[in-house]
């Protein structure tokens, strides 16, 4: 009976720990309390054992996750040589809360950049294409205010991405100087 | 809680995953087969949320909740039926009455076309065309005729039945479908979970557009029917309209099908060659709509299936389902269409 009790609180408590969790989600930080329950009831929240890909480089993604609990480790594939397989460079270990696969909620066919590794048994919510064009479909007042939030994000990300690749060209601008 | 599962034991784990996930499904779809009218229920049920999902959405859309919207939408639908039937139940009852009394002669002149038919052919080709089909299609077509009128009772319970259950899951397919399709997705192992969400969303889109817009096609095509034979007074207008709707569900044979009874009843009423013509220049002018306008404007492109494949598809499911099977084979064959490419996409994914 106990038992019974115990799985009935813990999916409620689940709940919460979501409804929580997207909250404080950068993407969903402008929603509403009732529009955070529609977003609550649109995304699908998986488990994953430790060593499981939730997915690798070069697949199709479909969507992005964010860790509810657990740490995920990000690894990019360098190639060494033609006939060799690619080398596994671990970048960042992600923690509760941090979000990724942004992108692929806009790029159609967009190719993951980089493979992620449950570092331990974890949780994470999916929130995918389909699952946004429904919301936009529904109702797209919150749909149109996720894609703003979004839009941000990646609009940060070219900056960032801008930036280092204007560092980079001046490291290589001044080693050929060098050379 | 940190041991890392081996890659061995998480694809003997997926596996029987997926094992569980398809002989639940299979389940599922063995229970559809073999419960009496759960098929065509569920078939029902299916056209009619995918006929009421976008109004849903629209009311949706501008504040009501989904059960009030379904509820609202399913009451203005179920309202409309019954007018529609209340309207047309004495008319089409009338009609199968006369069409009942008619038979026999309908029978007799079709014998007599088919025996002139037989002479004619026997002249030209002298007895090696003795063939004797006159007797042979009375006889058919008199069993067939008595059977259909005998088992009417029978039909039309199927089809009340049909009519309630189908509705009925429709109500909560619209209402509930997707946290029904977000637990059937639980299911899914890991590693396959985004591929079958992007599946089973193009294979809604897809298939929802087809319906709506066949459906609309079938009703346009129906009524032009009804009304160019109306117009030239020709009997049974309303239920060879209905007829043409219906069949003009079958790609390609069902226009031809759907115009037989027609010209059956004006050759054994011995109509003048002008009302035969007449008749032909209705159902020239819905199938000119049809292909001219319908079709480019409502349904190409939504399934995108090669010729030779459509007329494939339909023979098998001709052989498995008879007229049903027809109608249902398009739409089963672009859903398998893209099941198939989604998973060759996936396997060359993930083996690159």
């Amino acid at each position: 009976m106990n038992f019974m009790w115990d799985n009935l609180f813990r999916r409620t408590d689940q709940g919460q720990e979501v409804f929580e969790a997207l909250r404080q989600t950068f993407v969903f930080q402008t929603l509403s309390k009732k529009e955070l329950r529609f977003v609550q009831d649109t995304v699908h929240v998986r488990g994953f054992k430790a060593g499981e890909a939730v997915f690798r480089q070069g697949e199709v993604g479909v969507g992005m996750y964010i860790l509810l609990r657990g740490s995920l480790d990000i690894f990019v594939d360098h190639p060494v040589e033609e006939e060799l397989p690619p080398r596994s460079h671990l970048v960042t270990r992600l923690k509760g809360g941090d979000f990724l696969g942004e992108l692929s909620l806009v790029e159609n066919n967009s190719r993951r950049t980089a493979t992620a590794i449950a570092a331990e048994d974890s949780i994470l919510i999916g929130f995918f294409k389909p699952d946004l064009l429904e919301i936009l479909e529904r109702q797209p007042a919150t749909g149109v205010k996720i894609l703003f939030r979004l839009s941000e994000v990646l609009g940060r990300r070219l900056k960032e991405t801008t930036v280092k690749v204007t560092e980079l060209k001046e490291e290589v601008r001044r080693m050929s100087e060098r050379v | 809680m940190r041991s890392t599962v081996s890659q061995r034991t998480l694809k003997r784990v997926n596996r029987w995953k997926l094992v569980a996930l398809l002989s639940l499904l299979g389940g599922c779809f063995l229970i559809i087969l073999s419960v009496e009218n759960l098929l065509l229920s569920s078939l029902i049920a299916f056209v009619v949320s995918y006929t009421f999902g976008p109004g849903v959405n629209f009311l949706e859309r501008h504040g009501t909740s989904r059960t009030l919207g379904t509820l609202i939408l399913f009451a203005l639908g179920g309202g409309m039926m019954l007018l529609f039937f209340w309207g047309i139940a004495p008319y089409l009852g009338e009609t199968l009455l006369r069409l009942k009394d008619d038979m026999p002669r309908f029978i007799e002149g079709v014998s007599r076309f088919i025996s002139e038919l037989e002479s004619r052919v026997q002249g030209i080709a002298g007895p090696l065309a003795n063939i004797d089909l006159t007797s042979r299609v009375e006889t058919v077509l008199t069993t067939n005729t008595s059977r259909f009128f005998e088992g009417l009772p029978s039909y039309l319970k199927t089809f009340i039945t049909v009519m309630l259950l189908g509705p009925f899951l429709a109500f909560f397919m619209v209402k509930d479908g997707r946290t029904m399709m977000r637990t059937v997705l639980g299911l899914v192992p890991n590693h396959l979970f985004e591929t079958a969400l992007s599946m089973l969303s193009q294979i809604n889109t897809q298939i929802g557009q087809f319906v709506r817009a066949r459906l609309l096609e079938s009703i346009i095509v129906g009524l032009v029917t009804s009304a160019g034979l109306f117009m030239i007074s020709f009997p049974y207008a309303v239920l060879l309209g209905i007829t043409a709707g219906v069949t003009n569900l079958i790609p390609y044979l069902g226009p031809i099908i759907g115009a037989v009874p027609a010209f059956l009843i004006a050759t054994v009423n011995q109509y003048s060659s002008l009302d035969i013509a007449l008749v032909a220049t209705v159902y020239i002018v819905a199938q000119l709509i049809d292909a001219g306008f319908l079709i480019p404007l409502l349904v190409a492109k939504i399934v995108d299936l090669h010729p030779v494949t459509v007329i494939i598809v339909m023979i098998i499911g001709a052989q498995v389902l008879g007229i049903l099977g027809m109608i249902i084979s398009i739409p089963v064959a672009s859903t398998m269409k893209v099941v198939v490419s989604t998973l060759y996409r996936h396997m060359i994914d993930t083996r690159t």
